[in-house]
C-alpha cells in the first residue's frame, strides 16, 4: 500500500492503517500503568506497614519502587505516546500510516523489552542508575523498538499530502530524535563493559534523567496537547511565534538541567544547571500564554471528556517545571534536597501531566481509530475525576511533607527519626492519592481491553463469514477491518 | 484551492491549525536579558569551568588562599600576611617605601645583608635617628613595631622581606630573634642608624 499513489486517502483507511499499531501499544501500555501502579501502591504502603511482603525479596522497596516508577514511564507513557504520536502523525499528514506492520512489531517488542527489565529489577538486576535500572537486555530490546516505530513516523511524515508543518511536528519530530540520542548515550556510557569510572557516572545519569523526564516528557506531551487543544476547542493555536520560541528554549536549556546543587562534582556543573533552568521558565511561560489563549473563552463544555484531561495535563506541567526551577533554585534546594519534594516534581511530571494528557488523547482517538464509541463511555468521566482528585491527593501532601522535612533536617536539634516519621501523615494521603489514581487507570484499561477484544471478536466473525459465504459473493474484504463490518 | 479540496478535506480531517505570528519582542528582551543575569550567576559562583573547585567554593583564587601549607611555602605565607597588616601600610605591599615617610625595602642594604643581626633589631627595638638606605638619608622615627610580635612570626615577616621584590637573602629563623630579644632586655631604646652599623652583621 504506498500512500502517494492517491492524492486523497479515504478517512477510513487512514484509521485502519492505525487500527493494530495503536490497539498494540496502547494494549500494553494501559495493562503497564495498571501494573506499574500497583507496584507503585505496594511500595506506598510500606511506610505504613512496613512489613508488608517483607519476606519476599522480589517485592522488598528498594525493588518495588524502581521497577513501579520505570513501569508507568516506559511501560506506560512511552508506547502511548509513541502511539498518540503515529496517529497525529498520520492525520497531520493526510495520509495513512507508512509500513504499518514496523510499529506491531515494535510494539511487541518494547512491551517485551519492559517485562524483561521489570522482571531484572524485580530479581535484584538492576544497574542502580535512576530511570536506567533496567538491564543491558532489556535495554537494547527498548532502543531497537522505538528505532522501528520511529521509522514508520518519520515515512509517515515523509510522505505526508500536506507540506506545510504543524507547531506539533516540531515537539513529535524532536522528540523522536531526542530519544535514541539520550538512550543510546546513557546505555552506551553506563549499561557497558566499559563504564566511566567516578565522578563521571552520576553525571550522566543525571543528565539522562532529565533529558527524559523533563525535555521528552514535556515534547511529547506538549507536543500532543498543542495538536488536541485546538482541534477540540475549535479555534487556531495561538501565535505560533510564542509555540516556536516555547520550543527552542525548551529543547536548548532544558537539557542543561538536572544536576543537582549539593552535587560531588566541580561547581561549575550544578551552577549551569541552576542557569539553564531559570532560563526554563521562559519556556513554561510561553506555553502557558499560548495555551491560555487557546483555551480561554473557547467555551468548551468538556464535562470530563478528553479536553479536561489535556488542559489538566498541561496545568500539572506548568506546576512542575516550576517546582522543577524552584528545587534548582540553591536558597531552595539546600532544603527540598533529599527530601519528599523531588518525588512530589516527578510524580506530577509522570501521572498529572504525561499521562493525563495520554489519557485524553487516546479517549479522543480510539473513537475515531476504532470506528465506533468507547464501551465504557460513563468510565472516561469518572475516570477524569478519579485522576484529578488522585492526582492532586498525591503530589500536594509529597510537596508540604518535602518542606516539613526540609525544615526539620536543617534544624539540627531534631533527631532523623523524627524528621521521617513527620512525613508519615503526608504520606498517609499520597498513599490515598495512588489508590485513586490506580481506580482510574483500571476504567482506562477495561476501555481499551474492551474494544480490542470486541474488535477482535469482530474480525472473527469476519473471518467466519468469510469462509462460510459462496466465493462469488464475498460480503467483505479483509483489509477494510472490523469497524465498517457492521455498517 | 479550489472549493472541491476544501469540500473534500473539511470533513474527513479538521486538523487544527495555528494563528501565524512572529515571536514578540518583549520574550527576546527578556531571554537576553536572563541570559546576561545567567553569565553574571555564574561567574560569580562558576569557579570557570575549573576541575578542581567544588562547592560551596567558586573561585581557583580563594581556594589557593584556604590550602594549607607546609615548610617555607607556610612561613613565607604568614610571613606575607604579617608583613601586609603591620608593615606594609608605611613600607608598602610592594616593598617601595614611601616618599618622606618610609625608606624602601626592596634592594635595601640592610635588608640583604648576610646576617640577620642589625635587622633583626630595627623591628624589637624600633628606631630614631638618621639612617642611609639606598644612597639617600631618612631621617624618621620608627616604633618598635615587631616587638609585640612573637619570634616565629617575626621571623617569617622578615624572610619574606628578605625575599621578595628582588631581594634575594637568605631566611630568618625564629632562633635568631630570639636570641636578639634576649639581647635587648625588657624595655629597649630606638636605635639610631649609626648604633646598628656598630654593631655585628
Amino acid at each position: 500500500m504506498n500512500p502517494t499513489e492517491n492524492t486523497t486517502s479515504r478517512p477510513n483507511e487512514l484509521e485502519a492503517s492505525l487500527r493494530v499499531p495503536l490497539l498494540a501499544l496502547f494494549g500494553g501500555a494501559a495493562v503497564w500503568l495498571v501494573v506499574g501502579l500497583g507496584l507503585g501502591l505496594i511500595a506506598g504502603i510500606k511506610f505504613h506497614a512496613p512489613d508488608f511482603l517483607g519476606g519476599c525479596p522480589l517485592f522488598t522497596y528498594g525493588r518495588v519502587a524502581p521497577a513501579a516508577n520505570d513501569a508507568v514511564l516506559y511501560g506506560f507513557c512511552i508506547p502511548a505516546a509513541l502511539g498518540v504520536a503515529l496517529w497525529i502523525f498520520a492525520r497531520l499528514s493526510r495520509s495513512p500510516l507508512a509500513l504499518p506492520l514496523v510499529p506491531v512489531v515494535a510494539a511487541n517488542l518494547w512491551h517485551l523489552g519492559v517485562f524483561v527489565g521489570t522482571a531484572g529489577i524485580l530479581l535484584g538486576d538492576s544497574t542502580g542508575h535512576t530511570w536506567l535500572e533496567y538491564p543491558r537486555a532489556a535495554a537494547v530490546l527498548l532502543f531497537a523498538a522505538f528505532l522501528l516505530i520511529a521509522v514508520s513516523a518519520a515515512a509517515t511524515f515523509g510522505w505526508r499530502k500536506e507540506n506545510p508543518l504543524y507547531p506539533s511536528h516540531w515537539f513529535l519530530l524532536a522528540a523522536l530524535l531526542w530519544f535514541p540520542w539520550i538512550y543510546s548515550t546513557a546505555n552506551l556510557f553506563l549499561n557497558s563493559n566499559q563504564v566511566p569510572r567516578g565522578v563521571v557516572q552520576p553525571i550522566i545519569a543525571w543528565w539522562f534523567a532529565n533529558n527524559l523526564v523533563f525535555v521528552w516528557l514535556a515534547l511529547m506531551g506538549i507536543g500532543t496537547a498543542f495538536y488536541f487543544l485546538p482541534k477540540i476547542a475549535g479555534r487556531p493555536l495561538a501565535n505560533s511565534g510564542y509555540v516556536l520560541f516555547a520550543f527552542l528554549t525548551l529543547i536548548f536549556f532544558g537539557t542543561w538541567c538536572g544536576i543537582p546543587q549539593s552535587a560531588p562534582v566541580p561547581a561549575w556543573l550544578p551552577v549551569l544547571s541552576s542557569v539553564a533552568a531559570a532560563l526554563t521558565l521562559l519556556p513554561l511561560l510561553a506555553i502557558t500564554i499560548v495555551t491560555w489563549k487557546t483555551v480561554c473563552g473557547a467555551g468548551v463544555a468538556c464535562k470530563g471528556g478528553p479536553f479536561c484531561f489535556i488542559r489538566f495535563g498541561v496545568l500539572c506541567f506548568i506546576i512542575s517545571g516550576v517546582l522543577y526551577v524552584s528545587a534548582a533554585c540553591p536558597q531552595y534546594s539546600r532544603i527540598l534536597e533529599f527530601t519528599w519534594f523531588g518525588t512530589a516534581q516527578t510524580q506530577l511530571q509522570l501521572l498529572g501531566f504525561t499521562a493525563m494528557i495520554l489519557f485524553g488523547a487516546v479517549y479522543e482517538l480510539l473513537p475515531a481509530v476504532m470506528g465506533k464509541p468507547l464501551p465504557l463511555p460513563k468510565a472516561v468521566r469518572l475516570h477524569s475525576w478519579l485522576g484529578t482528585a488522585g492526582v492532586l491527593l498525591l503530589v500536594v501532601p509529597l510537596v508540604l511533607a518535602g518542606m516539613a522535612q526540609g525544615g526539620k533536617l536543617a534544624d539540627a536539634t531534631v533527631p532523623f527519626a523524627e524528621v521521617n516519621s513527620a512525613a508519615l501523615k503526608f504520606l498517609r494521603i499520597s498513599t490515598t492519592g495512588q489508590l485513586l489514581i490506580l481506580l482510574g487507570a483500571l476504567l482506562f484499561a477495561a476501555n481499551i481491553l474492551i474494544m480490542t477484544i470486541q474488535w477482535k471478536l469482530g474480525l472473527a466473525k469476519t473471518v467466519i463469514a468469510y469462509i462460510k459465504s459462496p466465493l462469488e459473493t464475498a460480503p467483505v474484504t479483509l483489509r477494510s477491518g472490523a469497524g465498517e463490518v457492521k455498517s | 484551492m479550489s472549493d472541491e479540496t476544501k469540500a473534500c478535506s473539511l470533513p474527513t480531517t479538521g486538523e487544527p491549525t495555528a494563528t501565524r505570528s512572529a515571536a514578540p519582542m518583549w520574550i527576546i528582551v527578556t531571554t537576553l536579558l536572563l541570559l546576561f543575569l545567567g553569565g553574571y550567576y555564574f561567574d560569580l559562583h562558576g569557579g570557570w569551568f575549573n576541575a578542581k573547585v567544588y562547592s560551596p567554593y567558586y573561585s581557583a583564587e580563594k581556594l589557593d588562599a584556604y590550602q594549607p601549607q607546609s615548610g617555607a611555602a607556610a612561613a613565607l605565607a604568614r610571613g606575607k600576611r604579617t608583613y601586609e597588616a603591620v608593615c606594609g601600610i608605611c613600607h608598602g605591599t610592594d616593598g617601595l617605601g614611601k616618599p618622606g615617610q618610609a625608606p624602601p625595602l626592596a634592594g635595601s642594604e640592610m635588608v640583604n645583608c648576610a646576617g640577620v643581626n642589625r635587622l633583626i633589631h630595627i623591628p624589637l627595638a624600633g628606631l630614631n635617628g638618621p639612617i642611609r638606605v639606598k644612597g639617600q638619608d631618612w631621617g624618621l622615627a620608627m616604633a618598635a613595631m615587631g616587638a609585640a610580635l612573637p619570634d616565629e612570626d617575626l621571623a617569617a615577616t622578615l624572610t619574606y622581606i628578605r625575599s621578595s621584590w628582588g631581594n634575594n637573602a637568605g631566611p630568618v629563623t625564629g632562633d635568631d630573634v630570639k636570641k636578639v630579644r634576649a639581647g635587648l632586655g625588657a624595655s629597649p631604646q630606638p636605635m639610631s642608624g649609626l648604633q646598628l652599623l656598630k654593631m655585628p652583621e
